[in-house]
């Protein structure tokens, strides 16, 4: 797992590299240590400056800011949003995450929140990190799914939000499924491990 | 006896509010259960036990056969309604009306966490026996939504599931909300 970790970190460094300029990228994590690559990813963001919407599909909002505070990740310039608590009608009170998003998740509604939590960043450099595309396909329509990533595809190609990164992130063995091949094809890079 | 040993070397370093996938084969299933649960209940935690594949009165023999303290065990018993048996009364288990009353299951296991005091965990035995009574897609958003509560409330959670039963994809879903997969035999 070292191995394909390091591999992994130099990977995220040279998309960094490139630069954060409406870049998007999808990345096919290994499923049974998917949190770790998440977390990876997170951290070096963080470290080299970027300031980030973190959209969660798999964890509520407690669990993920505790495990990255765990692993001594700074999440003060990171905004969550809890999509994992809203979609699984879970107890507690979700809106304290996502202020202003309806119980039932919609798409438009979704991508504006996001949309207005990046304007709240401070950094230049910034990132939109989705943590997993395939739980919000248990509950929502592909076509929905679909029109969610083209819409926040196109939110940040648009020349009114330079200098953000984009991350689709997807367990490995789920990345055949066709409705995850038709957002890669629309990425700029694909990372594998 | 080695494969085992994977177990205790997995389970002995837990983080608060562990989620833990299990897979082992068919043969082991039982064997590596048990070593699990009496390895938990031994550490303090008391289990919730959804039960799709043995009867309460089954698993409570099982129990007793190693010796596992049964006031740390209380008993969700999805099978024994379904299959006609008759419910034992006792006050360390629940009868529900089968497998597939997924709604009924995750308003019992809120129920049980209320109730019972202590380190919990909530064991789902198994993912293969509750993919026959339920189709994936509808298990999938179940298993979504137990974990999350189960993430808010801070409790522990153990899955159990035999390798190669489960598809690919059905198991890659589940296996990316856990924390740890143990592979035990496999």
């Amino acid at each position: 797992m070292q191995t394909k970790m390091k591999d992994f970190q130099q990977r995220i460094n040279s998309i960094v590299k490139k630069g954060s300029n409406g870049q998007i990228v999808m990345m096919e994590l290994p499923t049974d240590t998917y949190f770790s690559y998440s977390s990876a990813v997170i951290r070096t963001l963080t470290m080299k400056g970027f300031d980030g919407v973190y959209i969660s599909f798999q964890r509520p909002l407690g669990n993920v800011t505790s495990l990255l505070k765990q692993q001594k990740i700074n999440t003060k310039n990171i905004l969550f949003l809890d999509i994992a608590s809203i979609l699984g009608e879970a107890a507690g009170n979700p809106q304290q995450a996502v202020a202003g998003m309806p119980a039932d998740i919609n798409i438009d509604e979704l991508v504006k929140a996001i949309y207005t939590m990046l304007d709240n960043l401070r950094s230049r450099k910034r990132f939109i990190f989705i943590d997993s595309l395939t739980p919000i396909a248990l509950y929502k329509p592909l076509s929905e799914v679909m029109r969610f990533s083209e819409f926040l595809s196109r939110t940040v190609r648009s020349h009114e939000l330079e200098n953000v990164i984009l991350i689709f992130s997807v367990a490995q063995e789920l990345a055949q499924k066709k409705f995850i091949r038709d957002i890669a094809m629309r990425v700029d890079e694909v990372i594998t491990l | 006896m080695t494969d085992l040993k994977i177990i205790q070397d997995e389970l002995s370093n837990l983080q608060p509010g562990w989620i833990i996938l299990l897979e082992t084969e068919p043969n082991l299933a039982l064997e590596v259960s048990l070593k699990a649960l009496k390895l938990l209940t031994e550490k303090g935690y008391v289990g919730i036990i959804i039960s799709a594949s043995r009867p309460y009165v089954n698993l409570m023999a099982q129990y007793r056969n190693v010796k596992m303290d049964e006031s740390k065990i209380f008993v969700l018993d999805v099978i024994t309604k379904s299959q006609g048996g008759t419910p034992a009364e006792s006050a360390n288990v629940l009868y529900l009306d089968n497998v597939a009353a997924l709604t009924e299951i995750s308003i019992s296991m809120k129920k049980a966490i209320e109730l019972i005091i202590g380190n919990k965990f909530v064991f789902i035995d198994s993912i293969n026996t509750m993919l026959i009574h339920t189709p994936p897609e509808v298990f999938l958003r179940f298993i979504h939504s137990i974990l999350t509560k189960l993430r808010l409330e801070g409790i522990n959670g153990f899955l159990i599931s035999i390798v190669g039963e489960t598809k690919d994809d059905v198991r890659a879903e589940i296996a990316q909300l856990c924390d740890k997969v143990i592979r035990v035999g496999a």
